[in-house]
């Protein structure tokens, strides 16, 4: 399944640009991450925090894709373009990331609700030290690292590890690939269509799943399932399946 | 989550009859907290006058309410949301609204919630405080006037019931009336009684006190608190004076008694 074939394309082309400048690096995950839990108490106020990514005030853009293909996605690479995490020397910095997936069995019928599972990974990361709020709507995220997470050598390896090996506990998962930008808003900004197109086709997937009716006139997603031949193939199956009664 | 994290909280709500020093005294327990060291207290401004952030210094730009009005203008423009997509939000969103000073952050409610289409809104929001008090040490909640918050159902995770009164009996009765519906509607916990601008012990040896509730201690009346209040300054600049020496010498019992019982957190029933 190729949904964000688009996606994949720009992104690459995003890092392409960007690679061999003295921002970029590349880190591959090995072993599990390993860092304490936060316990449930991920309050980070300002006064304890070292660096805070993608506020409210910052650019901010965060989003997730998924393929099927696993040559798409290096399994295990997280990629940094900007400081580090322990490198910063502000409080704030503008944030971007892209997490890219493979997947097995990724249909018509579950594509959404495993989009919403993978989605929700990162709710669940309970890191000591690291707070995150994320707005999936405006594909934001904004997190706040505390002084001693930092000091105790936290940085976007354990953050993007931690990710990574929380997506492969789920068992369709095949590979996963974590992009992070830091280095200027300009940089982050040039993330947001991306994540932008990946979140009008999600919006279409759901509404084709929530909605019995395939009236492509009167939809506002029509121009997405132009562009995207496998949504278009997938309301097609969808479609068949409400004309024979074997619908969701 | 939020019962986990909620364990090792203490979330005290201040409540009492309108005029008898609620805010100032919830300022005052703010700041008497703070002094204790390395602590995040969390303080939740719940009277819609809002005058606990000025009790406190902190300039607010966004209440609860805006919030909620916020989303619920998103709603009613054609936004579809399922229930994790509002969490997500209105948790970004109510962060947001803090405001921060130190070990310190201020959240207001603004106007109380209304009834009616907006349960999952604010049954959301009472989630996402919750969840957020969780990761602090304190949270002291300046409640509004009488026992509406008690009713509504507003404090439903307090450990710790402040009812504020001062010498008037009217103020006395409003406690035990809070008194009673909180026993009514609550299973654990505290309720403390505090008196307010009281004239020496002569005049408590006076008071009808309610029977059945802890004295936690009263406050003699303070020029400085009420030179203070008219001239709109924080309580957290204020010099030290008899009211706030009074109040923290009231936090040792009430942060042993937390310790007695575990810290469970008050359930409705």
């Amino acid at each position: 399944m190729a949904l964000f074939e688009k996606q994949f394309t720009e992104i690459r082309d995003f890092l392409k640009q960007r690679e061999g400048t003295s921002a970029y690096r590349e880190f591959v995950h090995a072993a599990p991450a390993s860092w304490p839990s936060g316990m449930r108490r991920s309050v980070v106020l300002a006064q304890d925090m070292a660096v805070e990514l993608g506020s409210p005030q910052e650019e901010s853009s965060s989003c997730l894709i998924w393929h099927d293909d696993p040559a798409r996605v290096r399994d295990g690479h997280i990629t940094l373009i900007g400081p580090d995490i322990g490198e910063s020397t502000g409080k704030g910095l503008p944030f971007g990331k892209v997490v890219l997936v493979s997947a097995d069995g990724f249909n018509e019928e579950n594509s959404y609700d495993r989009y919403r599972e993978l989605d929700g990974v990162r709710y669940d990361l309970d890191l000591k030290g690291y707070m995150m709020r994320a707005v999936s709507q405006y594909q934001r995220e904004w997190s706040r690292v505390s002084a001693e997470a930092v000091k105790d050598g936290f940085s976007f390896g354990v953050l993007g590890g931690s990710l990574i090996d929380a997506l492969r506990r789920k068992e369709y998962v095949r590979a996963v690939e974590v992009i992070f930008v830091t280095a200027s808003r300009g940089d982050v900004s040039g993330l947001v269509p991306i994540a932008d197109g990946a979140m009008r086709i999600i919006g279409a997937l759901n509404k084709m799943l929530q909605e019995l009716e395939f009236d492509c006139d009167t939809c506002d997603n029509t121009d997405v399932c132009n562009d995207v031949a496998e949504l278009r193939s997938m309301r097609e199956k969808l479609m068949k399946k409400g004309e024979t009664g074997h619908g969701r | 989550m939020a019962a986990d994290a909620a364990r090792n909280t203490r979330i005290l709500a201040v409540c009492g009859k309108g005029g008898v020093g609620k805010t100032s005294i919830s300022a005052a327990l703010v700041r008497g907290l703070l002094a204790g060291g390395s602590r995040k207290i969390l303080a939740i401004d719940a009277d819609p006058a809002v005058g606990l952030a000025t009790a406190l210094g902190m300039n607010v730009e966004k209440t609860l309410d805006d919030v909620r009005n916020s989303l619920i203008d998103r709603l009613e423009s054609g936004a579809k949301e399922d229930r994790r997509d509002l969490v997500s939000l209105l948790d970004y969103e109510v962060f947001g609204a803090l405001v921060e000073s130190g070990g310190l952050a201020f959240l207001a409610i603004g106007r109380p919630e209304t009834e009616g289409c907006y349960c999952q809104i604010n049954d959301i929001l009472k989630d996402i405080i919750g969840s957020i008090a969780g990761s602090f040490d304190y949270v002291v909640i300046d409640g509004e006037a009488g026992i509406e918050q008690v009713n509504r159902r507003v404090m439903e995770t307090v450990t710790d019931l402040l009812l504020v009164s001062d010498a008037s009996a009217k103020g006395l009765n409003v406690v035990r009336t809070i008194r009673d519906v909180s026993a009514r509607l609550v299973e654990h916990g505290r309720a403390w009684l505090m008196l307010n601008r009281i004239r020496g012990a002569a005049e408590l040896d006076r008071l009808a006190l309610p029977d059945g509730m802890d004295l936690l201690g009263w406050v003699p009346e303070d020029e400085n608190v009420r030179l203070t209040d008219i001239e709109g300054g924080s309580l957290l600049a204020m010099r030290p004076g008899p009211a706030l020496e009074a109040v923290a010498a009231c936090l040792p019992r009430l942060e042993s008694a937390g310790t007695e019982r575990s810290g469970q957190p008050l359930k409705m029933k």
